[in-house]
């Protein structure tokens, strides 16, 4: 797992609270760290598989989010955008961003706080909670399999 | 020993593709089905139960490429016109899913037919200066049976006998329509009190269980995302059918390069892919063909494999079309919407009109005054607004974020009409290979040329103040137009415009049309390359005219006529259609029941 600075964390977590004010508070340093390091894992942690809330394929037992496989040519994409994002991130970090990083932050900033939770932010659905956005449905193959 | 690995080698899976390997498998032939996308949809061991890989998750499917393509190893280019150069955009053109199920699995699977009119519209209408508007080489009537059949095959709900503007029909939908969306009823009725003509949309997903798969839960992720649940259909149920013939043998991850020729140059005899799960060096490897090779990669990519291989001739990619979207969004208030519009849930678009597809004495008066002869919009969609991420990225960045996202003025206090307004077939507008860019397996790019025709930016200028209209009277307390394309400065649009600069639009036709004369067409009435025989089209890019409705159930009755023509299976009947027919035998009461409760 790559480790990163205090700095280099605390500046990234500033630019992500000035694109989307609360973020940091629901995860989005997380959310970011996550995917910067999702190559690190097998199956990498790129595509959350359906699971306890959503239906069907992973394990209901599971306390932790499963992750679908990806082909090898999509490992390679994701390599290369993940790469790329890394360099970003150093960018921002270093307080020398670029106006594509800014953007990127603000992308990324905006799936942390509203995206599924599996991936590292909006915790505990807080995110929608506070845009009253309804927690997506469980669909009955779920439920059947809890 | 065999010299052939199967009767018939079908590219591409999507609802043409799974239409003719469940006609061409149910009659006993063996099909190889090549999708360059990986398999997210169905187990291709039996009993052949859903992957279930797809999820209510906003990330995956619109962020993450789930679906494919991964524009980092296909980019597609855009541009307008050969002023722009090699290409204005690269990156994500028009990209329909890349996975086993194709376009069907992001779509939310509005299934209309079109009208009698819209295969002969040269002969209705009359030419357009500056198209080439020409009637299709068949009529409704022809394949009118196909519609009935695929409509059983794909389990489509929808209400017989609500749409004035309708074709004949020779039965009704197998299935009831599902649960209205309650701000479509809204929009419906402030339709109705400006004399349109409202109706509940023809859906391929299941209201009721149907086909061994389950209703429609209303989860609101539709559009753009592959069904939880299967209630959506896929086109995961012809898939089933098909490999449950043991007569299927379904291939993710091959990506078709070639079409294997014998000595004359005029016969194929199967093609050559790319094994993608090989990496960093692809295996080549062929399929052998008895019969004939079926192309249904959609009207992008089956092209640009033709142009690639030097087949089909000079008009090969020439007639892209698209629908010309015109959307016009409606804010309404919260005070008067207090749970907002509801987007969050239902099927996206459960209510349409189609009066601008009619001629009227309102669209005579349009074209009159523009100087054309004459002006047809499109279908129009009842829809509804954002999901969040999507939202949040709009507004931009800084301290209004949070009371934006609050108000939410672009989604749960939207509803928008989308006119899916016919395009009218140009030769300047097409598909080619671009000179410059490749895909990660150095082949070239696809590329896009486009531009309006000046009868869609009438028809679209036609439609936007009437929909504001109708939207005000809605209830919205503003209402405003844009299109797909955009008009305007494009590089404000490549920026900040979240459709685009290219056109959105999923609704890619033409490109390979279909014809009886070779000097003006690609391929035959029979969906055949004139230049190679057994090479068949089973997509939309045969498609003459791009006409003002969703294409994919006309496309997949296409291709079950083709392929009912290559196997000579009885046409409207075969086991497989008798087999969804019986299985939904059992659907009756509850299919009652939610009727009953759309009526009431």
């Amino acid at each position: 797992m790559t480790v990163r600075t205090r700095a280099w964390r605390s500046a990234v977590a500033a630019a992500l609270e000035d694109a989307v004010p609360g973020s940091v508070d629901l995860g989005a340093l997380v959310y970011v760290e996550r995917l910067l390091d999702a190559l690190e894992h097998d199956p990498p942690h790129i595509w959350a598989a359906p699971g306890v809330w959503s239906g069907g394929f992973g394990d209901p037992g599971a306390d932790a989010p499963q992750w679908l496989e990806l082909g090898p040519w999509e490992r390679q994409a994701w390599s290369q955008r993940v790469g790329e994002w890394r360099l970003a991130y150093d960018r921002v970090a270093a307080g020398l961003p670029e106006a594509d990083d800014l953007r990127l932050v603000h992308e990324h900033a905006c799936e942390a706080t509203y995206g599924d939770p599996a991936y590292g932010g909006n915790a505990g659905g807080g995110g929608w909670v506070r845009i009253g956005f309804p927690e997506p449905l469980h669909p009955p193959a779920r439920g059947d399999a809890t | 020993m065999s010299t052939t690995d199967c009767d018939v080698v079908i590219v591409g899976s999507g609802p043409g593709g799974s239409t003719a390997a469940e006609v061409l498998c149910g009659a006993g032939w063996s099909v190889v089905l090549l999708e360059k996308g990986r398999n997210h949809l169905v187990s291709t061991t039996p009993p052949h139960e859903p992957l279930r890989h797809f999820a209510n998750d906003e990330i995956a499917a619109h962020r993450r490429h789930l679906l494919g393509p991964d524009p980092l190893l296909e980019p597609r280019t855009y541009r307008r016109s050969v002023e722009d150069g090699d290409h204005l955009l690269v990156g994500e053109v028009n990209n329909l899913p890349s996975t086993v199920g194709g376009g069907g699995v992001h779509a939310d699977a509005k299934l209309p037919r079109f009208r009698e009119e819209d295969f002969r519209l040269r002969s209705e209408r009359g030419p357009v200066e500056g198209a080439d508007v020409r009637d299709w080489p068949l009529t409704y009537d022809e394949l009118e049976p196909h519609y009935a059949v695929v409509e059983q095959l794909f389990g489509v709900a929808g209400e017989t006998g609500t749409n004035p503007f309708a074709a004949p029909r020779s039965s009704p939908y197998p299935l009831p329509p599902g649960d209205d969306m309650p701000m479509a009823l809204v929009t419906s009725a402030a339709a109705e009190r400006a004399g349109l003509h409202p109706y509940r949309a023809p859906t391929g997903i299941n209201s009721v269980p149907a086909d061994g798969r389950p209703a429609c839960t209303d989860c609101g992720f539709c559009g753009g995302y592959g069904c939880p649940v299967q209630a959506k259909n896929d086109p995961i149920a012809a898939l089933q059918r098909a490999l449950r013939t043991g007569n299927c043998d379904l291939r993710a991850e091959s990506y078709v390069t070639g079409i294997v020729l014998d000595g004359t140059g005029r016969r194929a005899t199967g093609v050559r892919y790319l094994d993608l799960r090989g990496h960093p060096e692809p295996p080549s490897r062929e399929v052998r063909a008895r019969v004939a090779v079926v192309l249904a990669a959609g009207a992008f990519e089956t092209p640009r494999l033709l142009i690639a291989e030097g087949l089909g001739g000079d008009l090969v990619g020439r007639y892209l079309t698209y629908h010309h979207q015109t959307f016009t969004v409606g804010i309404f208030p919260s005070d008067r919407y207090p749970q907002g519009t509801g987007g969050e849930r239902g099927r996206s678009v459960t209510h349409l009109h189609d009066d601008l597809v009619v001629d009227s004495p309102e669209l005579r008066g349009a074209a009159a005054a523009a100087g054309l002869p004459w002006v047809r919009g499109g279908v129009v969609e009842h829809g509804a607004g954002h999901l969040p991420v999507e939202e949040a990225i709009t507004y931009g960045r800084g301290d209004h974020h949070l009371s934006s996202m609050v108000d939410s003025a672009l989604r749960r206090r939207m509803w928008a009409f989308t006119m899916q307004g016919e395009d009218l077939p140009q030769a300047s507008n097409r598909v080619d290979l671009d000179p410059r860019i490749r895909d990660v397996w150095g082949r070239p790019a696809g590329r896009v040329t486009y531009a309006p025709h000046r009868h869609e930016l009438v028809a679209s200028a036609h439609a936007a103040p009437l929909h504001e209209a109708v939207m005000l009277d809605a209830g919205a307390e503003v209402a405003f137009s844009a299109t797909s394309p955009p008009r305007g400065d494009v590089e404000l649009h490549a920026a900040a415009n979240p459709l685009g600069a290219a056109p959105a639009s999923r609704h890619v036709m033409g490109t390979t049309r279909m014809g009886s004369d070779p000097s003006t067409s690609v391929v035959s009435p029979s969906q055949r390359l004139w230049d190679v025989e057994n090479v068949l089209v089973c997509d939309s890019s045969v498609f003459v005219t791009s006409a003002g409705y969703n294409p994919t159930l006309t496309l997949a009755a296409l291709a079950h006529r083709a392929a009912v023509e290559l196997c000579g299976a009885d046409p409207t009947a075969g086991d497989a259609a008798a087999g969804a027919q019986s299985d939904r035998s059992d659907s009756r009461a509850s299919a009652s029941a939610v009727a009953e409760r759309n009526r009431s």
